[in-house]
């Protein structure tokens, strides 16, 4: 008894003292990225902005997967390592960074690189920093920007003089045998962002040339940039970066000034809902979240670009795609009665609180830069708008039967033989809220017109690989996402395109065009989409440029291979004046509606002021 | 062998018991994630693949499925069948390099995190884990038994109070308990911060300023765990104590005029039983985190880690967690097998004639 009593004394001793070791160290983190310990940053001198980093910081390697580098390595994100232009979705401008459009034709698209650029080890942004990284896809066929090699056949470099300065004139040569497309190479310029090939080249030399090797790096001590800020810490729950005093751009391009913030801390959240929160405490200054009914934030002061609905500037579409290639819906008339059954404007008003202006039929939006090759009468005269009558007629019309039970819900739908056919499913990522609404409403409206279908909410792990392989009847995605020069061609690209088209089956997976629209080889096929697609890229004349863009809508609303549902904005962009104020908004549009790290938004740094 | 030694003998022959369990529960927690159709390099490829040409999107899928080590990889190169296409490597293949690994300490890189490796971001994560949980789940513990027993013995006017509300506290979720009390703690009053697990504006480090930021974002996510953890403990001692109550020793003891803390003592002892192997298992799975408080608040922790890499199927960051929350749920429950060896006189008899054999 009495041993037994000592024990038991002995194991609560170990227990509670674990507990206070535990208790005592429980608040430390780990790790610390930087021997800085304790120092804070002042509120009037910080930035907060949120909406890019959702997860851990993981790294913050330039050469990584774009998805894999954290906040503001990831991405198309400038404010460390810079793309050689910026590109302004307002005015469809191209603004200098690394270097200055001199011209771009079909041949080669060409670009000076100012000479002021440098390091922040001091030495000067050269073109075979530019060339390392368009080049590395031909070195290594790993590499995450492996893309830019299927578009251009090389690099020329020419010394010439511009107002009595030697500068390093660059020639992007487009590649015409191969996807001749200089379109897509203006996109790569805005996007990829230039590194030190000085450092790089080292590391590559040092790890025996293993590219994979050198990704595996964290390039997060003190790492050579070219960008205003440079990082500063990160840990699990923020990324801070600092302003760099010497930052070459603030002579060459801002007049010797500096960017307002010293530094910029990107809080990471897990919820959406606290980025509402930290924005009407003004502990936020401004993200890219969806926030939903934001109107009821605007009393603690969280502004959008637009003081009314649709609030912000829409720049992708949401859609259904739809596997062409399975009855029924390889018929396009079945297709066209699937658009007339969705109710587009409760989407707009219950799916996505109003964000999204009243959408046209097509695939080109009606506001914006696109909007200038939309046509109200195409719309009219081919597309198919929201009406259950219109949609039930059209079924009968191409024979499709809808069967009800006897109290009167629907039970199936037969084809024009009279089979029975199968109930579809639209698959679309569980618990993406936006999306699911989308789906549920888009659903309603089809059983409504008497089509057999039904939700398909699964696994985000089940969802991405079924897009490519094409194992879904109707999946909710969202093409060209990024708001880039190269639309609205890329949009069409990636929904109508076959330059990559294989059947369903196999390992075989397509990258566009998953629904397996317009199969070449058939009588179906549609010559005329795939020589628009491609002749787009290279017409430079705006009268032809807007007749090819015509026909290709025009054969989208005819086919309906997929079902745009709504126009969102690509960034949702909410600001708080609390702390800095001159945002840009509609009133005073000097940058677009986009978080001062992306394309040509970074000059809202230098305008931004401290609120107090 | 260890007749003489009882007690040794029950350790013994509970670790032997143990081990075996970890050894199954490893082996199932490897082949289970697998048993899915989906795999994690596709996951990856949804968002890499985009922009590239047929070709360049296998070559990109098949240096990601070599550097997982998903296919058969020989001197460097991956192995390839008649038509050219990388051998996969089979389950038991991938689970003999795993143990491998794991002998060295190396619980491998994440998929989903790359290139972190898995280590690192549990022990990035876990220490807040354990600050959240242990203190909350050990006083929660203490303190809702010791309210249950008084309830239990006092009855009267406590216990009509007590009860009620301990029920109604008790059978909250977590996440609406949570939420009110950010929305009334945090919004309305504004007297707690509403997310985070320290001050934005603060490094972490040994500070007396970073220690005091920990403690006061500390507040709202302990009471959100621990008010109902203790609820729920009381209800349960509650009626473990009326029990009690009951049985011919108590009232033996009573006929005796035994002192009245002298029976509760006992009383508490019986009816913590139960109690004990309750605590051992919430103790165990404490490091799988308390993912809907993290999410509420945006807590640090291991929760969320574990969410997103079974959301991917990143196989070794799966491994890794399910290694240690086998490995301290184990822990756990042996540590009260032994105390309760020592506590429970059942037990104890038996060991008792044990030794007389």
């Amino acid at each position: 008894m009495k041993k037994g009593k000592n024990v038991t004394v002995f194991l609560m001793g170990v227990l509670l003292s674990g507990l206070l070791a535990l208790q005592s160290c429980g608040g430390g983190k780990p790790k610390e990225p930087t021997d800085e310990s304790g120092s804070s940053f002042p509120r009037t001198k910080t930035l907060y902005l949120a909406g890019s980093q959702w997860g851990d910081p993981n790294t913050f390697n330039p050469l990584a997967e774009s998805w894999q580098a954290a906040w503001p390595v990831g991405d198309r994100f400038n404010l460390m390592y810079e793309p050689l232009l910026a590109y302004n979705s307002l005015d469809g401008k191209i603004e200098p960074v690394l270097g200055t459009l001199v011209s771009k034709d079909n041949d080669s698209i060409v670009v000076d690189l100012n000479p002021e650029a440098k390091w922040s080890d001091g030495t000067p942004v050269t073109s075979a920093d530019v060339k390392f990284i368009f080049e590395l896809g031909r070195r290594f066929k790993n590499a995450a920007t492996a893309f830019t090699v299927e578009f251009i056949t090389g690099i020329n470099v020419a010394k010439v003089d511009v107002n009595g300065v030697s500068v390093e004139r660059l020639s992007f040569i487009v590649d015409k045998k191969g996807r001749n497309n200089p379109l897509v190479i203006l996109d790569h310029l805005q996007a990829v962002r230039i590194v030190p090939a000085h450092v790089f080249e080292k590391l590559l030399s040092e790890n025996n040339n293993d590219l994979s090797a050198v990704q595996k790096l964290k390039i997060d001590d003190n790492p050579v940039v070219s960008g205003p800020y440079n990082l500063e810490t990160y840990s699990n729950e923020k990324i801070v970066v600092k302003r760099r005093d010497d930052y070459w751009g603030a002579k060459a391009i801002y007049g010797g000034k500096l960017p307002g913030p010293q530094y910029i801390i990107h809080p990471i959240f897990k919820s959406n809902d606290h980025f509402a929160i930290a924005l009407q405490k003004g502990n936020l200054d401004a993200s890219q979240t969806f926030i939903p009914r934001i109107w009821l934030k605007k009393k603690d002061g969280v502004s959008t670009w637009k003081a009314d609905a649709p609030y912000y500037v829409p720049g992708s579409i949401p859609m259904l795609l739809i596997n062409t290639t399975k009855a029924p819906l390889n018929d396009k008339n079945f297709r066209r009665a699937l658009a007339a059954a969705i109710n587009y404007a409760n989407i707009k008003e219950l799916a996505v609180s109003g964000y999204s202006p009243d959408i046209q039929p097509g695939l080109i939006m009606q506001s914006g830069i696109e909007g200038k090759y939309f046509s109200a009468d195409d719309a009219k005269t081919y597309g198919v708008t929201y009406n259950l009558e219109n949609a039930k007629k059209m079924l009968a019309d191409a024979g499709y039967r809808s069967v009800f039970k006897s109290d009167g819900s629907l039970d199936y739908m037969t084809d024009k033989a009279g089979n029975k056919l199968p109930t579809l499913s639209i698959k679309s990522p569980a618990g993406w809220s936006d999306w699911e609404a989308m789906v549920s409403i888009a659903v309603k409206g089809m059983r409504d017109a008497g089509i057999d279908v039904r939700e398909g909410f699964v696994d985000a792990g089940l969802y991405w690989p079924a897009l490519p392989s094409g194992d879904f009847d109707l999946i909710m995605h969202k093409p060209a996402a990024a708001v880039t020069p190269s639309l609205p061609w890329s949009r069409f690209e990636s929904i109508m395109s076959s330059r990559n088209w294989v059947p369903v089956g196999g390992d075989n997976k397509m990258n566009e065009n998953q629904g397996r629209y317009n199969q070449p080889g058939t009588k179906e096929y549609n010559k005329a989409v795939d020589s628009l697609l491609k002749v787009i890229p290279i017409l430079s004349d705006d009268a032809q440029l807007t007749e090819a863009y015509r026909q290709l809508n025009k054969i989208f609303m005819q086919d309906q291979p997929a079902l745009p549902l709504c126009h969102l904005a690509e960034q949702y962009y909410e600001f708080s004046n609390a702390n800095w104020k001159n945002w840009p908004d509609e009133t005073n549009p000097y940058a677009p509606p986009l978080l001062p790290w992306i394309g040509a938004s970074t000059k809202i740094l230098w305008q931004l002021q401290p609120a107090k | 062998m260890l007749k003489q030694y009882p007690t040794l003998r029950y350790i013994l022959q509970r670790g032997g018991w143990y081990f075996l369990t970890f050894l199954v529960a490893v082996t199932i927690n490897f082949f289970l994630p697998r048993l899915g159709a989906n795999n994690p390099v596709d996951i990856i490829m949804g968002k890499s693949a985009s922009g590239l040409s047929a070709e360049n999107a296998r070559i990109k899928e098949e240096s990601y499925l070599k550097e997982f080590g998903l296919v058969k990889v020989d001197k460097g190169e991956i192995v390839r069948n008649a038509e050219g296409k990388p051998v996969k490597a089979s389950g038991l293949e991938q689970f003999a390099n795993y143990i491998k690994m794991c002998f060295k300490g190396d619980l491998g890189t994440s998929f989903q995190k790359y290139p972190k490796k898995v280590l690192d971001v549990i022990a990035e994560a876990v220490p807040w884990t354990i600050a959240l949980q242990l203190p909350t789940i050990l006083f929660g513990w203490i303190i809702g038994n010791v309210l249950g027993a008084l309830a239990a013995y006092r009855r009267g006017v406590f216990d009509r109070v007590f009860f009620p509300v301990a029920l109604l506290i008790s059978s909250f979720p977590f996440f609406v308990f949570g939420m009110l009390l950010v929305y009334y703690f945090a919004v309305v009053l504004n007297w707690f911060p509403a997310m985070g697990g320290y001050a934005q504006e603060i490094i972490p480090s040994f500070s007396f300023e970073f220690l005091r930021s920990a403690a006061y974002y500390y507040v709202l996510p302990f009471f959100s765990i621990f008010l109902i953890l203790a609820g729920g403990q009381a209800i349960g001692m509650r009626s473990m104590g009326i029990y009690e109550l009951g049985t011919d020793y108590i009232k033996y003891a009573k006929w005796l005029g035994l002192k009245e803390s002298k029976i509760i003592a006992y009383l508490f002892r019986n009816a913590m039983l139960p109690q004990l192997t309750g605590l051992a298992l919430s103790l165990g799975t404490m490091i799988s985190g308390a993912l809907i408080t993290e999410m509420i608040f945006s807590y640090p922790g291991l929760g969320m880690a574990i969410l997103t890499a079974i959301q991917n199927n990143d196989y070794p960051m799966i491994q890794g967690c399910t290694l240690l929350i086998t490995i301290s749920v184990l822990i756990a429950n042996f540590t009260v097998d032994i105390l309760i060896g020592f506590l429970d006189p059942r037990v104890k008899a038996g060991l008792q004639i044990g030794k007389g054999n």
